[in-house]
């Protein structure tokens, strides 16, 4: 049996717990996940990240970090200042991880509950894209404070959207709210360009009755921080985006404190 | 059924088990109607299959008696999983579910 909420002594002094899921594929939950990771830690909170994402995990390579000996590696490894735990630290992740849905399950499971996190405000988990195993052993497993949806304003984003909503719905995980991502171009000119549309995100949140959380846009430098190895909240905390993160972090912090911690109760046997 | 329904406290009361929940309604179910409910994949499966005479249990089975839980936890916010006195473990109960095997008995 999987331990749940409430006895996993690696999770007790972590205050929330909070996914970050979209449904669809390579709408950047990693990019946003590492980068509201460090807003939040910039913000003065102690922060984790966990990679959730065991096929394909990303952050090792956005935080500038790579394989390592797991015989002398202590985990979670601390890169700018947050706690971080991937699969992909694992020498032989790069080659591939082939895994039946039920190792991705232990996996996640084994990340929450052997890991440990020691002392956190927030502990950020970037999930892969769609409504399996991996979202399943979360929900069941981890005291989660609730969940963040990320998608982009076109509506092939917005259908899978729907989907990871209402899985948290069904699952009961509260939903802190919707985040556009790639919402908007500003150019060189100054004009702003709505390459994928506008305000699919806002209509999600409104037609589902979740708070928006709000929109980030198209910025190349996203791309070329993450490659690099350290996201552009760190990298260049003064743009227009890092600030959108940092604004972000206080509309989750505040988001956080109302969701409070729920639970279900135990049953007198 | 209110789709924000929550159980308020949970206790074994003689063969089964007493929920009451957040909307004043209090149920009753006992374990075995909770047990025959199991929706596990492979009890789904066997109830689709007609009734075997021949089966023989295992000893654990044997020894186990009428269904009584040995645990139940909490699975996240939205069910519970019980480990019942035969081993068997891999049904989750929604909260949904639990709220129909029961009886309103207020």
């Amino acid at each position: 049996m999987q331990p749940g909420p409430g006895n996993i002594p690696t999770l007790e002094g972590v205050r929330h717990i909070i996914a970050v899921g979209s449904g669809k594929g390579g709408v950047g939950k990693s990019t946003v996940s590492a980068n509201l990771a460090l807003a939040l830690h910039m913000h003065g909170q102690r922060v984790g990240l966990m990679d959730a994402d065991i096929y394909g995990p990303s952050m090792p390579m956005m935080m500038g970090l790579g394989p390592v000996d797991p015989q002398i590696a202590s985990f979670p490894i601390e890169k700018y200042g947050l706690k971080i735990m991937s699969l992909g630290f694992l020498p032989d992740a790069g080659k591939g991880v082939l895994l039946r849905g039920p190792m991705v399950a232990k996996w996640v499971a084994t990340f929450l509950t052997q890991i440990n996190w020691g002392e956190l405000d927030y502990l950020i988990i970037d999930l892969p894209p769609g409504t399996g195993d991996a979202q399943l052993t979360l929900c069941q497993t981890a005291p989660l404070t609730g969940a963040i949806i990320v998608t982009t304003p076109q509506d092939v984003s917005l259908i899978d959207a729907v989907k990871a909503l209402n899985m948290f719905r069904q699952l009961k995980t509260p939903i802190l709210g919707v985040i556009e991502n790639m919402s908007y171009f500003v150019g060189d000119d100054g004009k702003r360009y709505e390459i994928f549309r506008h305000g699919g995100g806002l209509k999600l949140a409104a037609e589902s009755g979740v708070r928006f959380l709000g929109n980030l846009p198209i910025d190349p430098r996203v791309v070329e921080c993450g490659d690099a190895g350290e996201p552009i909240v760190s990298k260049f905390s003064d743009s227009p985006i890092a600030k959108l993160y940092l604004e972000l972090a206080t509309v989750i912090m505040d988001a956080s404190a109302k969701a409070g911690k729920e639970k279900l109760p135990e049953v007198i046997l | 059924m209110a789709s924000d329904l929550k159980p308020l406290a949970l206790r074994r009361e003689g063969d089964g088990l007493a929920i009451d929940w957040n909307d004043g309604v209090r149920t009753f179910a006992t374990w075995r109607t909770i047990r025959k409910s199991c929706p596990c994949a492979s009890c789904n499966e066997e109830r689709q299959k007609p009734a075997d005479p021949f089966k023989l249990l295992s000893d654990v089975e044997v020894s186990a008696g009428s269904p009584q839980p040995a645990q139940m936890a909490a699975r996240g916010l939205y069910a519970y999983q019980i480990t019942w006195n035969d081993g068997h473990d891999t049904g989750i109960f929604t909260l949904e579910l639990l709220r129909k095997l029961g009886q309103p008995t207020s």
